[in-house]
């Protein structure tokens, strides 16, 4: 069989690079469809929480995970990145959220187990955090570059939080999933530009 | 953004479990407060008194005495203790204190002896167990632990401290003391027994706040509540205090953490921080800050309410930072209700029960469920994260083979408590059977089956009762049976008494003995019984044709329930007495069948057969037997039905049958027959074909050995209605005084019922009199005839008047109602002698008249002429513009209505001079005076011709008149003398009848009475603005000439109707002043008439 593998191998992966332009485009929608429905995510996610993060206008900037890479960058260093470093940072990104969003949906079954509304608006956010992910990988395929292997990016840290750590952290997950969405609409937006169809 | 972050490592901390290391100072104070010494009284001695004398014992084995050396002596002058007993055993003294072993109870005196400086002296004194404190020896704490997540403290020690005193009661008191200011928190007591070993003994303890917001120190003592020892007993000295702190990280942290309360409780939060804690708060609601030490902090919350399902969150804002922890405020386990075990197939035994007030816990706070047996000891748990919300928890246990009674206890459990409910079944009794599956019908024969079908469970202990429901076409039976149960499922029973060829739909349902509960019912099985010969022959009835030579044999399809299947065919014989003649087979759609037979006495037979095989055989005689006394009679029937009776006859052996048929029909005729048996003397009959008002012919037959005999003929109706036409009626006869009638029977189809008779109304009157119509009001000049025998026909009517219209009218009537009429009108001859007499007379008088005026106007010609015809007439004579009598009357409504062509007419005025004033008038005030050309050419003739056209037809005139109100060819002038000609000859009416209808209508016909033909004339008026007469002729015909008011010449409507025009009574009273009635062509009108009237 490793014979047969190795026959099949270069059919799998020719050797002529195909245009980048699909996969980009392709990824570019998926980020477009995500950007619509991470606020309501957000909004659902806290609404279950309970008061303060229930309540209107609630925002805690200053929470942070430290497995996770913060979305925010400076639009110059943002700006400089060049096409690898780009995606690469971005599917570290996606492959973290997707990891944190497994984590959110198995806290909140223990926290609210009779809400399917919310469990299933982090399933799918899983899921297209990972179709994301695919998408980007096939643009990196597209475009020559290596792509980086997968990461445990949790680590040892979750299981012994507190329920108030675990809804902060819930909180820090669907917040940062909808800020890397959107700089993912802007990273692609510029690789689109960059390879056109 | 700000890039702090927070570390979310699990609490990593450690109890901190070392011993407090005190500090010197502290300790003497909590040894100068707890040490507690008795004084004993000293006796003095001689020399030098001893002072401060204390002694005490920790293990009521040796006794501790210690004193201070009377002054001016040191220690070191004392070498020995003697005590005054039988050994008289001494002790050397050491450092200021000596230890002697207890005394026996009772008074010892005890003597020091010092070497040096008092001389060899010595002191004495009185040693006395009563005098010697009991003060145990300070207790040692073994372990301190604390569980953080519970806030509970541990705390061990042993009682070796108290070991010596077997038996003995020991009070432990342990305090709890709290940074930052040691303020005591909790001070317990703790008893125990000496057993003599040495025993470690346990205490645990709940912190209110939370064991990592401050630093917890633990202290304990004991007293030793010896029953045997005399002296005074005290506590003992405070155990080191040892301590549980926590070890703060970096991050701020709140507690408790997760912690699951009862709802009601309160609660106190902490935050353990480095930096400042700026807010507190539950929820929406913030708390006032109690602060702790460093910067930690605290929040107390009191009476807290149900959490929701993620809990309720404390959150406490740091500087830069937040620090917060979730709170479950819910309720324990509520007594699970309505508990209740069952089971379906003996092998699982299933529990139900509600969970009652809800808990308001969720996931892993949720209720727990234990299902126990004890009887077997088997358990089973039930587990879910989520709340169920109005709905049944379910539990299944398997059960253990063979046990039948079962003890079972359900434990519910949560964080917060447990509660249980039991219940003890006999589950042989709490059966509810599974739904029976695969229900299969077999057909052993006809009327009997087999059912079968699949119960699941192991019933082999107990007995199974089963419901089997058989429905066939409108009926419903149901079947109790009891079977034994399997172990295998299977079941079969046998179902009997079914009828043949019948369609059944069998379903079952089963209990158990015991009764408990029905199973659901199956699904339905149809099944269709198998065929059986048929129960019965066919009610047969036989006909002979017409020409008598044919036997028509008639039957009747038999009922499905003697049927017994589907017949095929019909087997026909028919046997004399010898032989069988022959036989037919007639398929089944067709249920008669003729036969030529040569004879009139044979016995027909007609076998039904299915695929079963044949009916037994249904036999009827041919022959006829004649019956000569036989009347035809009447019945009406009540509803659907017709009831028939007659008188028994003996000799009627086999059954009477009655047929029917339309008695329009032509022979042989045959609806129906029914068979009732010959002892009945009565059959109603019913049948869906009678109707109402419909004859119908019904015939009894008597059955005997040899045959049928008619025995009575009957016509009926079911309803008997009203005849729908009525008789034709004609005159035979008129005579002045009589009509003789003559009508005709009304159709048999056309009569509806029973003829009752008729009723003759005769009136006298004329065709198309209008108040003719009615007959039933009862007027005083009809006249009825009542005729009740129905075979009259005839019907003179007499004292009639002659040469009369008479109207009369024929109406049939039956019980069902009167019929419709038929009316004639019928003139009586005239009485010629009365005819003769009428002439005569007359004539004579006319005669006798005429002599007698002849003569006399001969006499008086003179004057006659002077008055009547004077050369010169004076007008006032003339009484055209009089309404008389004689005049208006004679006006015949036939005559005013015709419509005459319009014939020019041509008017001769002979005298210019009366007539001038008159053209004057005209000519100022008609309508056509707008052309006075035509006038003054027409002014110097002597003679004016006017030709005028009798404006009947109201369109020929208002059209032109209106387009052209001048442009009138046919210009109406008025001749007075013609006017007042029907005035001189009012008996000449066929005279003026031509010139009222063909020529100018006088105005005396105008709807001057009628307030409404005032406003048409005054719309004619406004329209055609011409001379418009009989603008409405028709009402012109109601009007009566002779009203009173239409002689009233000053009425303003008289004047309006002016015998001269219509529209304009001026031209007939004519302004002096000529200006003002300017015409102005079509614009007369009403308004111009009122203006005007003054001027009259």
């Amino acid at each position: 069989s490793l014979y047969l593998l190795s026959l099949l191998l270069p059919l799998l992966s020719p050797a002529a690079p195909i245009s980048p332009a699909e996969p980009i485009s392709q990824a570019y929608s998926l980020a477009l469809y995500m950007q619509k429905n991470t606020s309501t995510l957000l909004q659902t996610y806290l609404q279950y929480q309970g008061s303060p993060f229930s309540d209107p206008g609630f925002s805690a900037p200053e929470l942070q995970l430290s497995s996770l890479p913060p979305a925010a960058v400076s639009f110059r260093i943002w700006h400089a990145l060049d096409d690898v470093e780009r995606l690469s940072r971005g599917q570290e990104a996606f492959l973290a959220l997707s990891q944190h969003l497994q984590l959110v949906g198995d806290d909140q079954s223990d926290l609210n187990p009779g809400s399917p509304i919310l469990l299933a608006q982090l399933a799918t956010a899983r899921l297209r955090a990972q179709g994301l992910l695919g998408n980007m990988a096939a643009i990196m395929t597209a475009l020559g570059l290596p792509i980086p292997p997968e990461e445990d990016t949790l680590g040892l840290v979750p299981f012994g939080a507190s329920a108030f750590e675990r809804k902060c952290r819930g909180y820090i997950v669907t917040r940062e999933y909808g800020h890397w969405t959107d700089r993912a609409v802007r990273d692609l937006a510029l690789l689109k530009a960059k390879y056109p169809a | 953004m700000m890039d702090v972050s927070l570390c979310w490592r699990p609490p990593a901390w450690t109890v901190g479990e070392k011993r407090m290391r005190t500090a010197p100072t502290l300790r003497r104070l909590l040894s100068a407060l707890t040490l507690l010494h008795v004084m004993v009284q000293v006796n003095s001695q001689k020399r030098g008194a001893l002072r401060d004398l204390k002694c005490t014992t920790n293990n009521l084995q040796v006794w501790d005495c210690a004193w201070k050396a009377p002054l001016g002596a040191g220690h070191g002058t004392v070498n020995e203790v003697c005590i005054d007993d039988r050994l008289h055993s001494c002790y050397p003294l050491e450092k200021g204190n000596v230890k002697i072993p207890a005394l026996p109870p009772g008074d010892h005196e005890v003597i020091v002896n010092y070497l040096h400086g008092f001389n060899g002296s010595s002191a004495k004194f009185i040693l006395n167990e009563q005098n010697v404190s009991l003060i145990p020896n300070t207790p040692e704490i073994l372990t301190l632990s604390a569980d953080f997540s519970t806030s509970t403290l541990y705390l061990t020690w042993d009682d070796r401290s108290c070991a010596f005193a077997h038996h003995s009661k020991v009070t432990w008191e342990i305090k709890v003391l709290r940074t930052p200011r040691m303020e005591l928190v909790n001070v317990v007591t703790y008893n125990t027994t000496l057993h003599g070993r040495d025993t470690v003994h346990y205490w645990r303890w709940t912190s209110d706040l939370p064991l990592q917001c401050a630093t917890h120190y633990v202290g304990i003592r004991c007293y030793l509540d010896h029953l045997h020892f005399a002296g005074p007993k005290e506590w003992s000295a405070w155990s080191p205090l040892m301590n549980i702190s926590w070890a703060p990280e970096s991050e701020a942290k709140a507690f408790p953490q997760d912690k699951v309360v009862l709802v009601g409780s309160n609660i106190t939060f902490c935050c353990v921080s480095q930096t400042k804690v700026l807010s507190g708060q539950i929820g929406k609601t913030f708390y006032p800050l109690i602060h702790l030490y460093g910067q930690n902090v605290a929040i107390h919350i009191q009476n807290i309410s149900v959490s929701e399902n993620s809990g309720t969150n404390v959150v406490f804002m740091i500087e830069d930072n937040v620090c917060g922890t979730v709170v479950f405020a819910g309720y324990p386990p509520d007594v699970p209700q309505k508990l209740n075990c069952e089971t379906h197939d003996l092998k699982d035994i299933i529990c139900n029960w509600n969970p009652g007030r809800p808990t308001g816990l969720v996931g892993p706070r949720n209720t727990n469920y234990t299902l126990l047996d004890s009887f077997s000891g088997k358990s089973v748990t039930f587990k879910r994260f989520e709340t169920l919300t109005n709905e049944s928890y379910q539990l299944l246990f398997q059960m253990p083979p063979h046990q039948e009674i079962y003890n079972l206890t359900l434990t519910a459990r949560n964080p917060l408590g447990q509660s249980e409910s039991a219940i003890l079944v006999n589950i042989t009794e709490r059966v509810c059977p599974h739904t029976p599956t695969s229900l299969k019908v077999k057909d052993i024969n006809s009327t009997v089956v087999t059912l079968s079908w699949h119960l699941p469970g192991n019933f082999a202990r107990i007995n199974l009762v089963c419901q089997i429901e058989i429905w066939k076409p409108n009926s419903k039976q149901e079947l109790n049976i009891t079977i034994k149960g399997v172990e295998n499922s299977s079941y079969l029973v046998v179902v009997d008494k079914l009828n043949p060829y019948t369609t059944y739909t069998f379903r079952i349902r089963c209990s158990t003995e015991p009764f408990w509960k029905w199973s659901k019912w199956s699904s339905g099985k149809r099944h269709l019984t198998t065929e059986a010969i048929p129960s019965k022959g066919p009610d047969t009835w036989r006909e002979w044709s017409s020409d008598g030579r044919n036997l028509i044999i008639y039957w009747k399809p038999l009922p499905i329930s003697e049927a017994n299947g589907k017949i095929l065919s019909y087997n026909v014989s028919c046997s004399s007495h010898e032989e069988v003649q022959s036989m037919s087979e007639i398929l089944d759609p067709q249920h008669r069948a003729e036969l030529q037979l040569v004879k009139d006495d044979y016995i027909i037979s007609v076998v039904a057969k299915n695929s079963a095989g044949p009916s037994p055989p249904s036999r009827i005689a041919s022959m006829e037997i004649p019956n000569d006394d036989l009347t035809v009679e009447q019945a009406v029937g009540l509803g659907k039905k017709i009831r028939l009776t007659w008188p028994p006859d003996p000799n009627v052996t086999c059954d009477y049958v009655i047929k029917w048929c339309n008695s329009s029909r032509s022979e042989p005729c045959l609806m129906d027959w029914k068979k009732v048996p010959s002892n009945s003397t009565e059959a109603v009959i019913e049948s869906d074909q009678f109707r109402p008002g419909v004859r119908y012919n019904f015939f009894l037959y008597g059955c005997r050995s040899q045959g049928y005999q008619l025995l009575r003929s009957i016509i009926g109706y079911i309803e008997e209605l009203a005849p729908i036409v009525a008789p034709n009626f004609t005159v035979e006869d008129t005579s002045a005084d009589s009509i003789l009638v003559r009508w005709e029977d009304i159709p048999v189809e056309e009569l509806r019922g029973f003829l009752r008779g008729y009723l003759f109304y005769f009136q006298k009157g004329e065709r198309d009199t209008p108040k003719m119509r009615s007959l039933e009001t009862g007027h005083s000049d009809i006249k009825v005839k009542n005729i009740t025998d129905t075979s009259q026909k005839t019907l003179r009517i007499a004292d009639l008047q002659g040469k009369t219209s008479y109207r009369l009218v024929l109406r049939a009537y039956t019980d069902g109602g009167l019929g419709p009429e038929k009316s004639m009108f019928v003139v009586t001859k005239e009485n010629s002698v009365g005819l003769i007499i009428a002439i005569l007379i007359p004539v004579a008088v006319a005669v006798i008249v005429g002599v007698v005026t002849s003569t006399l106007c001969y006499r008086k010609r003179e004057w006659i002429k002077e008055t009547f015809y004077p050369d010169i007439p004076n007008p006032e004579n003339c009484k055209a513009l009089q309404f008389q009598k004689s005049v208006c009357e004679g006006s015949n409504a036939l005559k005013t209505l015709e419509m005459n062509p319009c014939t020019p007419n041509d008017v001769e005025v002979l005298e210019t001079r009366s007539i001038i004033p008159k053209i004057e008038d005209t000519e100022i005030i008609s309508p056509v005076a707008e052309r006075p050309e035509e006038i003054s050419e027409a002014e110097p003739e002597n003679h004016v011709v006017v030709s005028y056209c009798p404006p009947i037809i109201e369109e020929e005139i208002a059209n032109p008149a209106a387009d052209d109100a001048g442009g009138a060819s046919q210009v109406v002038y008025i001749d007075v003398q013609s006017m007042c000609q029907p005035q001189a000859r009012p008996e000449d009416e066929q005279d003026i009848d031509p010139i009222v209808g063909a020529g100018y209508k006088p105005q005396m016909r105008l709807p001057i009475n009628s307030a409404v033909e005032e406003t048409a004339a005054e719309n004619d008026a406004d329209s055609t603005a011409g001379y418009r007469p009989q603008a409405n002729v028709n009402t012109w015909n109601l009007v009566s000439p002779d009203s009173p008011r239409s002689t009233d010449s000053n009425s303003e409507i008289v004047s309006f109707g002016s015998p001269c025009s219509v529209n304009s009574r001026q031209f007939l009273i004519p302004p002096k002043d000529d200006d003002s009635p300017k015409s102005n062509g079509g614009a007369w009108s009403f308004t111009n008439f009122f203006q005007n009237k003054p001027n009259d």
